[in-house]
C-alpha cells in the first residue's frame, strides 16, 4: 500500500533504499511517498513543486504495478497546485520506461534525460506563435532585478544586429523584484524599440527545474550538467521555433556562476548552429552597471546614483509607493541576484 | 454543463487513463497515448461522445492514456466532469 512517509524510522528506511541503488536522499520535497510490502519499504517517490524525484523501486519489485502507483500518487498530490506540467530527471536507459507513462523527453543528454509530463513546452510555444517573425533573429535571457541602463544597452545593441530580438524575462520568482514587476519594467523600458518582443521563460530556461543530483556521483560537476541541459533545451526546442540564430550575453565581471554559464554557452550553442555574441557591459563612472549596484543604491536611498544607473521608467517605479515594500525588504537582502 | 474548476481523474496504470480538465473559452482536446498512432481517432470519438452527452462545449481536456478500453475512458471522463462542473448544474 502506498503511504506518505513522515516518521524518522520511515525516512531512515527510505534513505537506505535510495542509497542501495546509489541514489541519494534529498531533504527538499513537498511530499514523500513509500510502498511497504511485508513490513519493508520497497519503493519511494517524492515531489518537489513540479519536479518528481527520489523515484526508486527495490530491484526484486521492479517491472510490476509500482511505478504506475507512485506516479499516479505524485500526480494526484500535485493536482490542485498551480503546476501545469511535471518534470523528472532520469538516466538515459530508463527513459523508455517513463515514456510508457506518457512522459516525453525534453532533453536527451548522454548522462541524463529531462522528461516532461503534460504538453507544457508545446503549449508554451503555441501560445507565442503570433510573435514568431521570419528572419535572422536574436535572443537575450534576462532576469532584470530590476531593469537598468545596462540591460537597455544590451537590448538596444543586440536589436541593432538582428531582424527581431526576443527578450526572455526569467519567470522564476527568486529575486527581490517579483516577476510581474520585472516584466513590466522591461516592457516599459524597451517600448521605443520596434523590433523587440518581450516574453517570459516559463519553466523552460533558467528555471527551478533544477538538477537533482541524486543519481550522479558527488565528484561530477552537477552545476555544469544543469547548464548544459538548459542550453540544449534552448538550442534544440526554443531557438528553432522563434528562428533565433544569435544569443546575446553581457560580459560578467562579478558572478562566477553566470560566467561559467556564459562559457558553457559558447561551447554548447555552436553545435546547434547558434552563435553566442558577448557584448561589453556598459560603464558609468569606471564601474559596470549592474542590477546589484542599483539595489545597493536603492538600499542606501542614493537617488542621485540611481539616476545614472536606471532608465526613467524604472526610476519612476523605484520612487513610487508601490516599491516601498521592496525597499523595506532590500534592507535585509544579501544575495547577488 | 460547464467546466468551472480544475479537476482530474484516473490513474497511470496500464489499461487505464488520466483525464485533466480545466476551464477554457473554447473546446480543446489533447490526447497523449501509448497507442496514439493506432487509436487516437477512436479515443477522440469516445471523448466527444461523452462531452456531447453532458453538453460540454468549452474547456481544456487532456487525456493521458495507457491503452484504456472505451468504457474505462467513459468512466474516467464522467468522473472528471462531475468533479470539474458545478454541483447540481445540469
Amino acid at each position: 500500500m502506498i503511504v506518505r512517509l513522515y516518521s524518522n524510522r520511515d525516512l531512515l528506511q527510505a534513505r537506505r533504499l535510495l542509497e542501495s541503488q546509489e541514489l541519494c536522499f534529498e531533504e527538499n520535497y513537498d511530499v514523500l511517498f513509500g510502498i511497504f510490502e511485508s513490513g519493508e519499504l520497497i519503493a519511494t517517490a517524492a515531489r518537489d513543486r513540479n519536479i518528481f524525484k527520489m523515484l526508486c523501486i527495490r530491484e526484486d519489485y521492479q517491472g510490476g504495478p509500482y511505478l504506475g502507483e507512485l506516479l499516479t500518487e505524485l500526480l494526484n498530490s500535485g493536482a490542485y497546485t498551480e503546476c501545469q506540467s511535471f518534470f523528472l530527471f532520469t538516466k538515459p536507459e530508463y527513459r523508455y520506461s517513463f515514456q510508457q507513462y506518457n512522459f516525453f523527453p525534453l532533453v536527451n543528454h548522454f548522462k541524463v534525460c529531462l522528461m516532461e509530463y503534460g504538453n507544457g513546452l508545446n503549449k508554451y510555444l503555441a501560445d507565442h506563435r503570433e510573435l514568431v517573425k521570419p528572419g535572422d533573429n536574436g535572443a537575450v535571457i534576462v532576469n532584470c532585478n530590476p531593469f537598468t541602463l545596462g540591460h537597455l544597452y544590451l537590448i538596444e545593441t543586440a536589436a541593432a544586429q538582428v531582424d527581431h530580438l526576443y527578450v526572455f524575462v526569467v519567470r522564476e520568482d527568486r529575486s527581490i523584484f517579483p516577476f510581474d514587476i520585472r516584466y513590466r519594467l522591461v516592457c516599459e523600458g524597451t517600448a521605443h524599440l520596434q523590433n523587440v518582443s518581450i516574453l517570459d521563460t516559463s519553466e523552460y530556461a533558467i528555471s527551478g527545474v533544477t538538477f537533482p543530483g541524486y543519481f550522479l556521483k558527488q565528484d561530477e560537476d552537477l552545476q555544469l550538467l544543469q547548464m548544459e541541459l538548459d542550453l540544449v533545451l534552448f538550442s534544440k526546442r526554443i531557438a528553432p521555433f522563434f528562428q533565433i540564430k544569435k544569443r546575446f550575453i553581457g560580459t560578467e565581471p562579478y558572478c562566477r556562476t553566470t560566467r561559467i554559464y556564459s562559457e558553457t554557452m559558447q561551447r554548447v550553442l555552436p553545435a546547434f548552429g547558434l552563435e553566442t555574441i558577448q557584448l561589453q557591459r556598459k560603464h558609468i563612472q569606471q564601474q559596470v552597471i549592474s542590477a546589484f549596484r542599483v539595489r545597493e543604491a536603492l538600499k542606501n536611498e542614493a537617488y542621485e546614483t540611481l539616476n545614472n544607473l536606471v532608465p526613467e521608467t524604472t526610476l519612476r517605479f523605484l520612487r513610487s509607493d508601490a516599491a516601498r515594500e521592496i525597499r523595506n525588504r532590500l534592507l535585509s537582502y544579501q544575495r547577488r541576484h | 454543463m460547464r467546466i468551472v474548476r480544475k479537476a482530474q481523474a484516473g490513474t497511470l496504470q496500464s489499461s487505464d487513463l488520466m483525464v485533466f480538465l480545466e476551464p477554457a473559452d473554447d473546446l480543446r482536446i489533447e490526447i497523449e497515448s501509448t497507442v496514439k498512432k493506432q487509436f487516437e481517432h477512436l479515443i477522440r470519438r469516445q471523448i466527444e461522445t461523452i462531452l456531447n452527452k453532458h453538453r460540454i462545449v468549452s474547456g481544456q481536456i487532456r487525456i493521458s492514456d495507457r491503452g484504456a478500453l472505451d468504457y474505462a475512458i467513459a468512466a474516467r471522463l464522467e468522473t472528471g466532469i462531475s468533479r470539474a462542473c458545478r454541483q447540481g448544474e445540469q
